[in-house]
């Protein structure tokens, strides 16, 4: 009876909307860093923290308010132990672990083992509350119990708890124990020589009436003020025998101190791209609107430098040396495959809201196909533009999805055919479409705003600042009208297409807005 | 002699380029290397095989050099590079169009004597920077340059300047005339006799007044720009 109600209460929890929504809620909270609310909890916790110690400073020689002893001791320890409840909760799934158990014995025609899976499960609790974050958690609690003032020492976790929300110490100690092994051995050294040493000047100077060490605790200290090479003088050999034990400890002293430091630089020298990657990546969340370009090669290196002045640019090619040359070039780029769909997951990319297009860069069809099918089958209503550079491959591209192909050999066709029937005209367009001339085309968008103020074409008064209107692109029908009447009506989204000296163009479109009617 | 498309290449630039200038040129000679496999599309050229160290000279016999043009698509930058120089040693009166891989390659082809250099790189580069940046734009320009849509853009040379009179006789200046208004034509730039090019509402061309053999870049429908050429008396520059 009471296996059945077990079973029946984890599948519930398990089934409840409510119950998952808020645990996950508080999982996001408690431990997701990608949750965009944590970083608020966090900084409440820090707060709490802060006050928590100030106040234990200032208790120390002063008389602290009643009300503030009373916060401290009280609100805020219950704050942390509600916190270490809900990590504990969410730390696993007691009802996931009792229906795994359930299906299990289930399908090996047995009956419900409750006390095995109440084992599993107090293993995997106690695996959290052993942790050393768990502990620092536990103890910061201990503050809680103020009249026992010995028990106050433990405010001192708290601090610790800050490193819990600190990323750059998670960081640290996550370079750090990439060098485990070396560390222990040095560990292992260094206490040997402690431990050495300490025997050794014991020995040779205990007897002696004129050394300052008669106890082993007094030879230990000084063991470790001379290994770690801070040595304060209080203590010191007074027998020859005394100084050679000195002499041999301060010698093992600057090969653990040179060991040390070796470590730590070339474990973070071998971490350093991981730690940049990572924070690339922290930032790339918090891009949006940015162009995702795909290769980075020739064609990429002088559409980078166009592009770059008005957009934000992410590259990603699984080409190391291209990526290289990319950060040298200052672009954020990614060494990852722009093929795999993988890539995207782990970058964090949502091609839905965060992308404005997608650029094929690759100069090999295969790859551009490969590429933009990727693309298609992760969101089916990003742009993707790519390069071709293969007729016969045309085809392909259309039908991996992607909107807008750039076929170069058909644009130096394009290019000769208008240069041959009308070279004037064609250095007219291209000095328009160059950005070494005052003179430009622009594209300027009609907003509601300007249409406070205007409602016809005539009403523009762009001659005044002597633009040539070419044409008026409308957003209903998506028809482009040549210049076009005075009379034409002027409506929210419609682009006017204009041509004249870049400064003029500026301070047209500050016009649209000021003017008045 | 003929006037002919001199296609120096044997690759995708070329056919392409046959394709696009086929309605200007009715002479195209397609010129591939010896180790250059024969390719079905070029089936319909007349192509011949050269050797870089070859003498020009002989081109002269066939061609109309002064009038004809002359395209390296070559796909080494170096060899283009020597083409180039040996067709402009050789005809110093051929208008030679060159394609270049990349910004350095270009400079060289300018000095090795090509009148229009492409840059591949930049002007594929220069396109989809365009495309994205300005879409409505470069759809306008591209239908209007590639003729994909009624618009079309036409270098008009002025014959009657008198067409331009204001009452007390004197000739108008250009930005004094409502262009779209009066001949449903937009004139973006005016290039004087002596090859100045201005913008329509330049300084420049604010104390230009109209005159015989100004060549105008007009941009507007097929009808509109006929009726144009037909009232000031010149011919369209073709």
């Amino acid at each position: 009876m009471n296996k059945s109600l077990i079973i029946d209460w984890a599948y519930f929890l398990s089934t409840s909307d409510n119950y998952q929504a808020t645990k996950k809620f508080f999982y996001n909270l408690l431990e997701n860093d990608k949750y965009k609310y944590k970083k608020y909890f966090d900084a409440f916790m820090i707060t709490l923290i802060l006050i928590s110690v100030v106040i234990l400073i200032r208790e120390v020689k002063s008389h602290v308010n009643d009300f503030l002893l009373f916060f401290n001791n009280f609100v805020i320890s219950i704050i942390f132990l509600i916190e270490y409840l809900l990590r504990l909760w969410v730390s696993s799934s007691v009802s996931e672990m009792i229906i795994k158990q359930h299906e299990h014995d289930t399908m090996l025609g047995m009956k419900f083992n409750s006390f095995a899976a109440f084992k599993k499960v107090a293993k995997v609790k106690l695996a959290y509350i052993s942790s050393v974050r768990a502990i620092i958690d536990l103890l910061a609690i201990i503050p809680f119990f103020h009249q026992l003032r010995l028990l106050r020492i433990f405010i001192l976790f708290r601090v610790f708890k800050l490193f819990r929300y600190a990323r750059s110490f998670q960081t640290f100690t996550s370079v750090i124990s990439t060098k485990k092994f070396e560390f222990l051995t040095l560990l292992m050294f260094s206490s040997i020589v402690i431990f050495v040493s300490s025997v050794l000047i014991y020995v040779m100077e205990a007897n002696n009436p004129d050394s300052p060490i008669d106890t082993l605790y007094e030879a230990f200290y000084w063991s470790i003020v001379t290994i770690s090479t801070v040595g304060y003088g209080d203590i010191t050999p007074a027998t020859d025998e005394g100084r050679l034990v000195a002499m041999f400890v301060i010698t093992a002293g600057i090969a653990v101190l040179a060991f040390t430091t070796s470590l730590v630089v070339s474990a973070f020298t071998e971490k350093l791209d991981e730690i940049r990657e990572t924070k690339s990546i922290d930032d790339l969340r918090k891009l949006d609107e940015f162009y995702l370009i795909c290769g980075y090669q020739n064609i990429t290196k002088e559409l980078v430098k166009k592009l770059s002045k008005n957009n934000k640019l992410i590259i990603i090619d699984e080409d190391k040396s291209r990526v290289e040359q990319a950060h040298k070039d200052g672009f954020n780029a990614f060494n990852y495959d722009p093929g795999s769909a993988e890539s995207y997951r782990k970058l964090h990319i949502n091609l839905n809201t965060q992308v404005k297009a997608v650029l094929c860069m690759m100069e090999d069809d295969v790859e551009n196909v490969y590429t933009a099918l990727t693309v298609r089958s992760l969101d089916k209503e990003v742009m993707i533009l790519s390069l071709l550079m293969n007729k016969i491959n045309r085809k392909k591209l259309l039908f991996a999805g992607v909107n807008e192909i750039l076929f170069p050999q058909e644009l130096v066709g394009l290019i000769a055919k208008e240069f041959v029937g009308k070279p004037v005209a064609f250095e007219v367009i291209h000095a328009l479409r160059s950005e070494y001339t005052n003179v430009n085309i622009e594209e300027v968008i009609i907003t509601d705003k300007m249409l406070e103020n205007l409602e016809f074409v005539k009403d523009l008064d762009n001659t005044k600042y002597r633009l040539v209107l070419l044409g008026l692109y409308q957003k209903k029908g998506e028809d482009f009208i040549f210049n076009p009447p005075g009379n034409t009506l002027l409506e929210q989204g419609d682009y006017l297409v204009l041509i004249g000296n870049s400064v003029f163009l500026k301070e047209f479109e500050k016009y649209l807005y000021m003017r008045k009617k | 002699m003929k006037i002919s498309a001199l296609i120096f290449g044997y690759n995708d630039y070329t056919s392409q380029i046959a394709k696009n200038v086929s309605y200007k040129y009715e002479d195209i000679a397609v010129f591939k290397q010896k180790n250059d496999k024969s390719r079905d599309e070029f089936k319909d050229f007349q192509v011949e095989t050269f050797d870089l160290s070859d003498d020009w000279s002989d081109l002269e016999l066939h061609h109309d050099i002064s009038n004809s043009v002359a395209f390296c698509v070559l796909e080494d930058d170096a060899q283009n590079i020597f083409l180039t120089i040996s067709l402009r040693a050789a005809f110093e009166k051929l208008t030679i169009i060159a394609l270049s891989k990349n910004k350095e390659s270009a400079e060289k082809l300018t000095m090795a004597g090509a009148n229009k250099v492409i840059p591949l790189v930049q002007t594929t580069a220069l396109m989809i920077a365009e495309m994205l940046d300005k879409p409505i734009v470069t759809n306008v320009l591209h239908n209007i340059l590639y003729e994909k849509s009624s618009l079309k853009v036409a270098q008009v040379k002025i014959e009657k300047p008198e067409c331009f009179l204001k009452e007390n006789g004197d000739i108008k200046y250009p930005s004094e005339i409502d262009w779209s208004e009066e001949y449903s034509v937009l004139v973006l730039s005016i290039i004087d006799k002596d090859g100045n090019n201005a913008f329509i509402y330049s300084s420049q061309s604010k104390h230009h007044p109209i005159e015989k053999g100004d060549l105008f870049v007009v941009v507007g429908y097929e009808n509109d720009i006929e009726n144009f050429e037909k009232l000031i008396g010149g011919d369209r520059c073709q």
